[in-house]
């Protein structure tokens, strides 16, 4: 089964997966797939205005599907849900923390409020529930919560412990001050 | 593009938020640094889960077109930002019922723009990927 992890980056999709990778002892098998990207040179090219590698998402598909998966396989990346999955988990984090967290991680100011915008108007969540539907979404709200629960929500869901749900947060009001 | 839009007083910039749960449509003056008028999804309907719907877009659209109508505007250049704004099968299917809803209203329509914002943090996806 695979399971992809996906959020606006911020929502703490390293951290979490990366508990549980450790937790698992190996049993495991959780790919970080914007480090496969970059370390394998899958991209069309740059976008110069963000820093940021434009990833080739055919050849991200084709090395996956040659990949020896695990039993369970989680794709961890804000691009995790523009692949083929079993289920989707989708991390969200009101904007004010969210920015406060990049902020943190030394992201530029341009980043942040481009990020902050896109979790505001739910653009993963929108993108993952148009390619995988209803019935395979499970947001997860992530704020104020610690990496060891963002983790628990995610083993809920990998366990089959826990309903889809979309549409559970609403983040737009904090748009309210730029129009 | 319309001849009248030399006239740059009489333009201004619809703003159209719209997210999986909501739509929030503004107009601003050119600048941006003026709101002129705004309504969101919640005002117009009452269940929450309508707030996204184009019913509630188009409601808003005609409330806000006539609000800057009596200003003096006679057009707006639109700005769609969010999973509305592009996508044809998107949940949140208020971005063109609103450009529609405004035009209907009266306003003209200059450019419009897909802003959408594209979450990134040294990758990024292609532009419309997955659809
Ligand atoms: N649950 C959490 N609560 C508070 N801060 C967190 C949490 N998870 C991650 N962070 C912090 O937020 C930043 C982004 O986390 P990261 O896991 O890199 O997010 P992502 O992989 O989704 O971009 C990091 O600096 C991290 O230490
Ligand atoms: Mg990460």
């Amino acid at each position: 089964m695979r399971v992809a992890v996906t959020g606006t980056p911020g929502t703490g999709k390293t951290t979490a997966t990366r508990r549980l990778e450790a937790d698992s002892e190996g049993a495991l098998d959780v790919v970080h797939l914007n480090d496969v990207v970059r370390e394998a040179g899958f991209s069309t090219g740059t976008d110069e205005a963000r820093d940021s590698l434009v990833a080739d998402l055919d050849a991200v598909e084709g090395w996956l599907d040659e990949r020896d998966a695990g039993d369970v396989e989680l794709l961890e990346s804000h691009l995790a849900h523009l692949l083929p999955a079993d289920r989707v988990v989708v991390l969200r984090c009101h904007p004010d923390e969210l920015g406060d967290r990049l902020t943190e991680r030394g992201e530029s100011e341009a980043s942040v409020a481009e990020n902050r915008e896109s979790e505001a108007l739910d653009v993963v969540l929108a993108e993952a529930v148009e390619r995988h539907g209803l019935d395979s979404v499970y947001e997860v709200d992530a704020t104020e919560r610690s990496p060891e629960a963002v983790a628990a929500a995610i083993e809920a869901v990998v366990a089959g412990e826990r309903e889809p749900s979309a549409g559970t947060v609403s983040f737009v009001d904090s748009l309210a001050d730029h129009p | 593009m319309s001849a009248n839009e030399g006239n740059e007083d009489r333009w201004a910039v619809a703003h159209v938020h719209a997210s999986f749960n909501n739509t929030i449509i503004s107009v601003t003056d050119l600048t941006g640094a003026e709101t002129l008028a705004k309504s969101s999804g919640g005002t117009v309907v009452k269940q929450n889960r309508d707030e996204a719907s184009p019913y509630a877009a188009m409601q808003m659209a005609e409330t806000v077109a006539e609000e800057v109508l009596a200003q003096g505007i006679e057009g707006v250049h639109v700005k769609l930002r969010g999973p509305g704004g592009n996508l044809q099968k998107s949940p949140g299917p208020g971005a063109q019922a609103t450009v529609r809803a405004l035009a209907r209203a009266g306003l003209e329509i200059g450019r419009i723009e897909d802003v959408t914002p594209i979450p990134h943090d040294g990758t990024r996806a292609p532009k419309s990927s997955g659809f």
